[in-house]
């Protein structure tokens, strides 16, 4: 059945209780922030009786357009608690709600919803997100709170869906939502990407190392289909997998798809990408294989053997990095040196 | 470890319950998944569980989607169940209670996209079976707000629409989502107040059903399967006369679990009715 009598009772009788407390627009409006509670009578255009609303106006405003991401998130701000997008409104809105502030002292939650929903939006997107973009959506008269806002957005964030908003460059004030749930090895796959993807990612790296460092599309399927992971079926956690591996992570740059040479009729092959080199080694993928099989790399000569070779070339790689940084570090110092040795002079 | 929940946090008097690394995953999932069907999301429990605290006895669905509910009450969010209009399978989304969520649409299209998707709805909403044709849909175009939309393109918007999950196609017909029709039944109602249907039996918002041909009051299908089920003489529930549409079966996901097929791949094995 649709939504359940129970919810559907609970959601009108807090419709009336919220109109019977108070009067209008603006009162209901505010009551709803104060307490906190009925969610339908904190957006009396959307959730109050129609008959009190101009139905001319409501269509044009949930379905906010996007201009630019900023608009949009104006929009998605003002949609929620103004029957139209004149910030003027709003002002008149945000000032009867502070008036009203008595009631049991909670305005800011209004604000810390919006934002708890375009940081939903953009986590859901993989968007970075910028302080400014925050900054827009809240209004004029709660930019002092702004903080507060934030603050608790993030409490929210991590309490409800074990997201974690982090600044990630305090110069640029960009910040990033990072899944602290994510079961990573050692945190060296990069979070963001959402946390189904990685374990799948892991598998197919292990499959493409297995096979030599490169696998047949054939080959990475078997596996896949022994776990009961299918190219042309949904995944209950995956969801579309054959999306998965042969777009977005190859997008991703963690993977490489590309036709078998001379395949007629064309036949497909996996490499790892770029980012898999930089971002794990045939030793982690090794691991990671382990202990899907509850044993140790070594358990794996042939293949433990090859990730020994691919450490040992890394850790020459890092020396010489680190070496070459050194000298260059040196010589900028003794340029520098020089220069103000001459300026004095 | 879980941290306690600050007061503003908690909404209404009810006890606020508690958020585990279970919940938040599945949450995160459900999120990801847009709407999951009922088998899905008991599954994605089990795995939540098995991943974060596989000592711990998984809880009953109910309780556990109330316990979550609890806790976003205050962000006026929600996990809403709900029933696929074609074949009764009962569904579940992640929706937004006080923007209607329509604005979860806004971020991800163009203004004239947005409005394309308005009168797609609206004349979903004014047919008899709850589908638009395409064409018609299409011949609106000229009529959209914002950058002009040619044909071509707005047939790939509607694809995108499908593609996002707010839109299904049939045989060059759109009608809504299941999930759409979660999400946004409040706005619909509150947006057509007087073209909207309304099941007789349920009361719910209704897109696709059948009527009764001699009072016009209408059911959803799944609906008709429950009332009539096992009844060899089905009458209107209104003006008791003869109930002349085949009466669909009730939906049992122990015969779809047998069956073996995966569900989303699977086509309603029901025509449209009126």
């Amino acid at each position: 059945m649709p939504r359940g009598q129970k919810s559907k009772l609970r959601a009108r009788e807090k419709r009336r209780q919220a109109r019977a407390e108070t009067k209008g627009l603006e009162g209901a409006q505010a009551t709803a922030a104060a307490e906190g509670e009925s969610p339908s009578s904190a957006c009396l255009p959307f959730g109050g009786e129609p008959q009190n609303l101009p139905a001319a106006d409501i269509p044009s405003t949930p379905l906010a357009p996007q201009g630019a991401p900023s608009t949009t998130n104006t929009m998605a701000a003002d949609s929620c608690t103004y029957p139209d997008e004149d910030s003027s409104q709003d002002e008149k809105n945000a000032t009867s709600s502070k008036g009203t502030k008595g009631r049991s002292g909670d305005p800011l939650n209004d604000k810390v919803v919006l934002m708890v929903q375009f940081l939903l939006q953009k986590y859901q997107k993989k968007e970075p997100i910028t302080k400014a973009d925050m900054l827009k959506l809240v209004t004029k008269n709660y930019k002092p709170h702004f903080n507060e806002i934030l603050r608790r957005s993030s409490e929210y964030m991590e309490l409800a869906f074990g997201v974690d908003l982090k600044e990630v460059d305090p110069i640029r004030h960009w910040y990033a939502l990072v899944n602290k749930l994510e079961l990573t090895f050692d945190g060296t796959m990069n979070n963001e990407e959402g946390m189904p993807k990685t374990s799948l990612l892991m598998i197919v790296l292990s499959v493409i190392f297995m096979q030599g460092n490169c696998a047949p599309e054939e080959e990475v399927w078997k596996v896949l289909n022994m776990m009961g992971v299918y190219a042309d079926r949904k995944h209950f956690i995956y969801g579309e997998p054959r999306k998965i591996i042969t777009e977005d992570l190859v997008q991703l740059n963690y993977l490489e798809y590309q036709q078998v040479p001379n395949s007629d009729p064309p036949r497909y092959e996996f490499l790892w990408g770029p980012r898999a080199h930089a971002e794990t080694s045939k030793m982690k993928v090794l691991e990671f294989l382990a202990r899907l099989h509850d044993t140790i790399p070594s358990a794996f000569p042939s293949w433990y053997e090859e990730a020994l070779k691919d450490e040992e070339e890394r850790a020459r790689a890092r020396a010489a990095a680190r070496a070459r940084t050194a000298a260059a570090m040196a010589s900028a110092r003794s340029r520098a040196m020089a220069r103000n040795f001459s300026h004095t002079k | 470890m879980q941290p306690e929940v600050p007061s503003y946090m908690q909404g209404s008097t009810r006890r606020v319950g508690i958020m585990t690394d279970v919940h938040r995953r599945f949450l995160q999932l459900l999120m990801t998944h847009g709407v999951l069907e009922e088998w899905d999301v008991k599954r994605l429990q089990k795995h939540c569980y098995k991943v974060h605290d596989c000592n711990a006895t998984v809880e009953k669905l109910e309780d556990f989607i109330n316990n979550i509910n609890s806790v976003l009450e205050s962000l006026y969010i929600e996990i809403k169940k709900g029933v696929t209009e074609d074949d009764g399978r009962p569904i579940y989304a992640l929706v937004n209670l006080a923007t209607t969520s329509v604005s979860k649409m806004a971020s991800d299209f163009a203004e004239n996209e947005l409005d394309l998707f308005r009168k797609a709805l609206e004349l979903i909403i004014d047919s008899e079976t709850g589908f638009a044709s395409s064409t018609n849909i299409l011949n609106l175009v000229d009529q959209l707000k914002g950058k002009k939309m040619r044909k071509k393109e707005a047939e790939q918007v509607l694809q995108k629409f499908v593609q996002h999950k707010w839109l299904v196609e049939k045989e060059g017909e759109f009608t809504l989502h299941c999930r759409a029709i979660l999400e946004m039944e409040q706005y619909i109602r509150e947006t057509h107040p007087d073209a909207v249907k309304v099941c007789d039996l349920c009361h719910g918002l209704l897109i696709q059903g059948q009527s009764c041909e001699t009072c016009g009051i209408k059911m959803h299908l799944p609906c008709v399967a429950k009332y009539f089920q096992s009844n060899s003489e089905p009458r209107c529930p209104h003006c008791n006369d003869y109930w002349p549409h085949e009466i669909p079966e009730v939906f049992d996901p122990e015969k779809e679990r047998e069956a073996g097929i995966s569900k989303s791949n699977k086509k309603p094995l029901r025509s449209r009715q009126h």
